[in-house]
C-alpha cells in the first residue's frame, strides 16, 4: 500500500518544510517528492500537512456506554479531528481496571478504522480509592497510564502507593486534581457568576490544594504524574511552581478551558457544564500564557460525550463534560492562532511534541520511517460547526453554528486514511 | 375609579409592558417603570379582591399551568387562586404525582405537558434555571415559582407590594414613584447563600431605588453578591440594622445545623435571631418581614413574629393580587 498526499505545505516539530508530495508506504512515511505509482492520491494542494495529533486525554465510553460513544464513533471522531492517537479513559462500565479488559480495548481497537488507541487503566479498582488495581499486568495487557480521571483520587496514602508502584513500572500517572470536599456539589466555577445565578460552585482552591499534593507526592515518589485538564490561574501558578521546583510532573490544559468562561452558563445550558469548571477571563488568559511560555506541556481534549437528552436535564442533574474531539483542532486554531495570539508551530507543538514527551513516546515528525499518522489541514476556509454532522454519537455542542478555520480534511492513520472531510451540500 | 362598571373591565397596564416581557424568569430585563407598572397593577387586582364576587374574566380562555417539580402547596395554590380569580382555567402538575423519573430528560417532560396546550406555565423546580430552560423549548410564558437558589421573583414582588403599601400606610409615600424604595435600606438576614428570596429580594428592591445589606453567618454569606449596585454584604447583624426600613429575617434550613457548615441552632439563635432589640435599632416605622414558613425562636422571636412592626401577615395576603399582576401582564400581551 502506496498513497501520495500531493502538494502540500509539510509542517512538523523540526520546522516548515515547504510543498512536497509526502509518500507514505507500508504504514510509514517513506519521503518527499518520490514519484512513482500509488495506490491511492490525496490532493493537499494549499492545505497544511502535519503529524497527526495526540490526545492524551478522551473519554470513549466504551465498554457499557454505548450510548454516549464506542470505539468505532469514538476513535472515527479522533480522526476527523486530525488526531492519530488516544488515549482513553478508564471510567466506563465496568471500569477498566482488569488486564482483560484492558486487552479487549487493544484487540477491538486494531479492528475500526479511525485514529490508534492507547488505553488508560484505572489507578484504583472500580475507581472506588481504595485498592490498588494491578498495574504490571495492565500495563502488560496494553495500558499506557494509570488514572482514576473522573474521580479524584481523595485518599493521599492510597495515591501515595499508587505512584510509588507506577514509578516502578515506568507508568504515566495521570489525575483528576480537584478536592472532593471543597468541591463539593458545585456544578460551576464558584465567584460571582455563580452567585448570581445560583448555582453550587466549585472553587479554584479545590484543584490548588489538589494539584500541590499531587505534585508534592509525584515528587515523594518519583512517579511521572500527569496533572489532567488545570483549569485556573491559580491551578497553574501551583503547576509552575512545582515543575520550578523539581518535580516530575506535566500540566495539561483542554481547549475548553481556553476558550470559555463561566459567564457561558448564564443561560443555564448544561452544555457548558464540565469539571473541572469553566472559569474567569483571567485564567482563560493564564492558560493561554501557559500555552506561549511553554510551562503547559500538552492539550488534552477531555472528550466527554453525553446523549442530548442527559444534556438536557436540569443543571444538578446533567452530567459534566463537553465532546469536542472533532472541534478541539478548529476552535484552538481559530481563537488563538488566527487571532493572533498564538503561533501555529506553537499550538501544534502542544498537540504533537509535548503529549509525546509526556508520555516517553518519539515526537512525531514527518521523516522517512516514522510512523505515516497523518493529517491535513485547512487552514483557510472557515466552515461553521455543525453537531449533527460529528461522528462522535455527542452531535452537540457548545460551539454549535460557529465558524471555525483549521477543520482535517483528511487523516491518515498507520498510512491509511482514516479519515476524509465529505463536503457539505451546499 | 374602581366602580361597579369595572367588575367587568380588566384593568390595564401599559400597552408596551404587556409586549415586553413574555415570561417572568428573574429581573433580569426588566427596567425599574415595569416593576413599578407590575406593582400598580398589583393595586387594582388587590381591589377586585375586596368586592363581593372576587372574580374578572380577564384571562377567560386562558389555561395556566402549575408544574411543581419540588413541592410547595402554598405558592401554588396562591398562583392558582390568582388564575381563577381572573377566570383562567388551571392545570397542576406535580413531580410526586407524574411519572417523571431521573430517566426522562427535563425536554421530554415538557414535551408531554405541552401536548396539554397551557398559555403559560408556572414553574418551580430545586435546580437553578429550569425556568429558563423551559422558556427556551417552549412558545408559552414562564413564571418561575422558585428554582434553586436563584430566583423567587414573585416572593420578591409581593414583599415589595407589602413593604410600599406599609410605608405609604404610614405616611410615608414615595417621593419618586418611580423609585418606590430611594433612601430606604432592607436587611436579609439568614442563611443568604441557599435563598433564592434572598437573591431575589436583592435585585429587586435595588431596582426599585433601595439598598440591600445581606447578613449572616459568615459561611452562608458569598460576599459575590456584594459585587451588585446597591448590595452590601457584612456578617453584623447589629450594625446592618441601625436605621434600617424593613428586616427580614430568612427560613433557616433545620438540616444545615450540626452540619459542616455552622455549629449550632442555640449559636445561630445567639447571633443572628431578629429580636425586638433589633427593631429598636432599626428606623421607628421599620417593619419584620419573613417570606414563610417562619421558624418561631429560630430565626425570630416569637414577640417579633407577632408584634405591631410584623408585617408577615400582609405579605401573604400580597401574594395572590401580586400574582393576578403577574399572570394578567404576561398573558393579555398574548391576545
Amino acid at each position: 500500500m502506496r498513497l501520495a498526499l500531493r502538494g502540500g505545505l509539510l509542517l512538523d516539530g523540526s520546522g516548515d518544510r515547504g510543498a512536497h508530495d509526502l509518500y507514505v508506504k507500508d504504514g510509514v512515511i517513506e519521503g518527499t517528492d518520490l514519484g512513482g505509482a500509488v495506490d491511492q492520491e490525496v490532493d493537499a494542494d494549499g492545505m497544511t500537512v502535519t503529524p497527526a495529533f495526540l490526545d492524551l486525554h478522551a473519554h470513549l465510553r466504551d465498554p457499557g456506554q454505548e450510548t454516549k460513544e464506542d470505539l468505532a464513533s469514538g476513535l472515527a471522531a479522533a480522526a476527523a479531528g486530525g488526531f492519530g492517537t488516544v488515549v482513553s479513559m478508564a471510567n466506563t462500565v465496568p471500569v477498566v481496571d482488569d488486564p482483560g479488559l484492558v486487552a479487549d480495548l487493544v484487540a477491538r481497537a486494531a479492528r475500526v478504522p479511525g485514529a490508534r488507541l492507547r488505553p488508560a487503566a484505572a489507578l484504583s479498582k472500580g475507581l472506588r480509592g481504595e485498592e490498588l488495581t494491578d498495574m504490571a499486568a495492565l500495563a502488560a495487557a496494553g495500558a499506557v497510564m494509570v488514572t482514576d480521571d473522573g474521580v479524584p483520587v481523595a485518599d493521599a496514602r492510597l495515591f501515595r502507593s499508587a505512584c510509588h508502584y507506577a514509578a516502578e513500572l515506568g507508568l504515566v500517572v495521570q489525575t483528576h486534581s480537584e478536592d472532593p470536599s471543597l468541591r463539593d456539589d458545585g456544578v460551576m466555577n464558584e465567584g460571582e457568576v455563580s452567585q448570581r445565578l445560583g448555582l453550587p460552585g466549585n472553587p479554584v482552591e479545590a484543584e490548588a490544594v489538589m494539584l500541590f499534593r499531587d505534585g508534592e507526592i509525584a515528587r515523594m515518589t518519583g512517579a511521572r504524574v500527569h496533572l489532567a485538564h488545570v483549569s485556573s490561574a491559580r491551578g497553574l501558578g501551583v503547576g509552575r511552581w512545582l515543575k520550578a521546583s523539581g518535580a516530575p510532573v506535566t500540566l495539561e490544559v483542554t481547549p475548553h478551558h481556553l476558550t470559555l468562561t463561566d459567564e457561558a452558563l448564564a443561560g443555564y445550558d448544561p452544555l457548558f457544564k464540565v469539571a473541572p469548571p469553566l472559569r474567569r477571563q483571567a485564567d482563560v488568559e493564564a492558560l493561554r500564557a501557559g500555552l506561549l511560555d511553554g510551562s503547559v506541556d500538552a492539550i488534552g481534549t477531555d472528550h466527554a460525550p453525553h446523549t442530548l437528552a442527559e444534556k438536557q436535564q436540569d443543571m444538578l442533574s446533567a452530567p459534566f463534560g463537553i465532546a469536542n474531539l472533532e472541534v478541539s483542532f478548529p476552535l484552538l486554531h481559530t481563537r488563538l492562532v488566527a487571532a493572533g495570539l498564538l503561533p501555529l508551530e506553537r499550538l501544534l507543538w502542544h498537540l504533537q511534541d509535548g503529549p509525546a514527551a509526556v508520555m516517553g513516546w518519539p515526537a512525531p515528525r514527518l521523516t522517512p520511517g516514522a510512523p505515516a499518522d497523518v493529517t491535513v489541514l485547512d487552514l483557510k476556509t472557515a466552515t461553521a460547526v455543525v453537531g449533527s454532522r460529528f461522528l462522535s454519537k455527542a452531535k452537540h455542542s457548545p460551539w454549535e453554528g460557529e465558524a471555525f478555520t483549521g477543520w482535517p480534511v483528511a487523516t491518515l492513520v498507520r498510512g491509511e486514511v482514516a479519515y476524509r472531510r465529505v463536503e457539505a451540500a451546499a | 375609579m374602581i366602580g361597579a362598571a369595572a367588575a367587568h373591565v380588566p384593568p390595564t397596564p401599559p400597552p408596551a409592558l404587556a409586549r415586553r416581557h413574555r415570561h417572568l424568569l428573574d429581573f433580569e430585563g426588566w427596567p425599574t417603570e415595569d416593576l413599578v407598572a407590575l406593582l400598580d397593577t398589583a393595586d387594582v387586582m388587590a381591589q377586585v379582591l375586596t368586592r363581593p364576587v372576587k372574580r374578572v374574566p380577564a384571562l377567560q380562555g386562558f389555561t395556566v399551568a402549575t408544574l411543581f417539580f419540588e413541592e410547595s402547596t402554598r405558592t401554588r395554590l396562591s398562583f392558582e387562586r390568582a388564575a381563577r380569580a381572573q377566570s383562567a382555567d388551571v392545570m397542576s402538575f406535580s413531580a410526586s404525582s407524574s411519572s417523571l423519573t431521573k430517566g426522562e430528560s427535563l425536554r421530554d417532560t415538557l414535551r408531554t405537558i405541552e401536548q396539554l396546550q397551557a398559555d403559560l406555565y408556572v414553574v418551580r423546580h430545586r435546580a437553578a434555571g429550569v425556568p429558563h430552560q423551559l422558556a427556551r423549548w417552549t412558545d408559552g410564558a414562564v413564571v418561575n415559582a422558585g428554582d434553586g437558589r436563584h430566583a423567587h421573583p414573585t416572593q420578591a414582588l409581593l414583599d415589595a407590594y407589602a413593604l410600599r403599601t406599609a410605608l405609604a400606610e404610614a405616611g410615608l409615600p414615595a417621593e419618586d414613584r418611580t423609585r418606590p424604595f430611594a433612601g430606604r435600606r432592607l436587611v436579609i438576614v439568614g442563611d443568604v447563600e441557599h435563598s433564592r428570596v434572598a437573591r431575589s429580594n436583592a435585585s429587586l428592591f435595588t431596582r426599585l431605588g433601595g439598598e440591600v445589606v445581606l447578613t449572616g453567618p459568615a459561611g452562608l454569606l458569598p460576599p459575590q453578591l456584594g459585587a451588585q449596585p446597591g448590595v452590601h454584604v457584612s456578617p453584623d447583624l447589629d450594625a446592618a440594622v441601625k436605621g434600617a426600613d424593613a428586616v427580614m429575617a430568612l427560613r433557616l434550613q433545620r438540616e444545615r445545623m450540626g452540619s459542616s457548615r455552622l455549629p449550632s441552632l442555640a449559636e445561630y439563635v445567639h447571633r443572628y435571631q431578629v429580636r425586638q432589640r433589633h427593631l429598636e435599632l432599626a428606623a421607628p416605622h421599620a417593619r419584620f418581614m419573613h417570606p414563610g414558613p417562619m421558624n418561631r425562636d429560630v430565626e425570630v422571636a416569637t414577640d417579633v413574629a407577632d408584634g405591631p412592626r410584623s408585617l408577615v401577615e400582609s405579605q401573604v395576603a400580597a401574594g395572590v393580587p401580586v400574582r393576578m399582576a403577574v399572570l394578567y401582564t404576561l398573558l393579555v400581551g398574548k391576545r
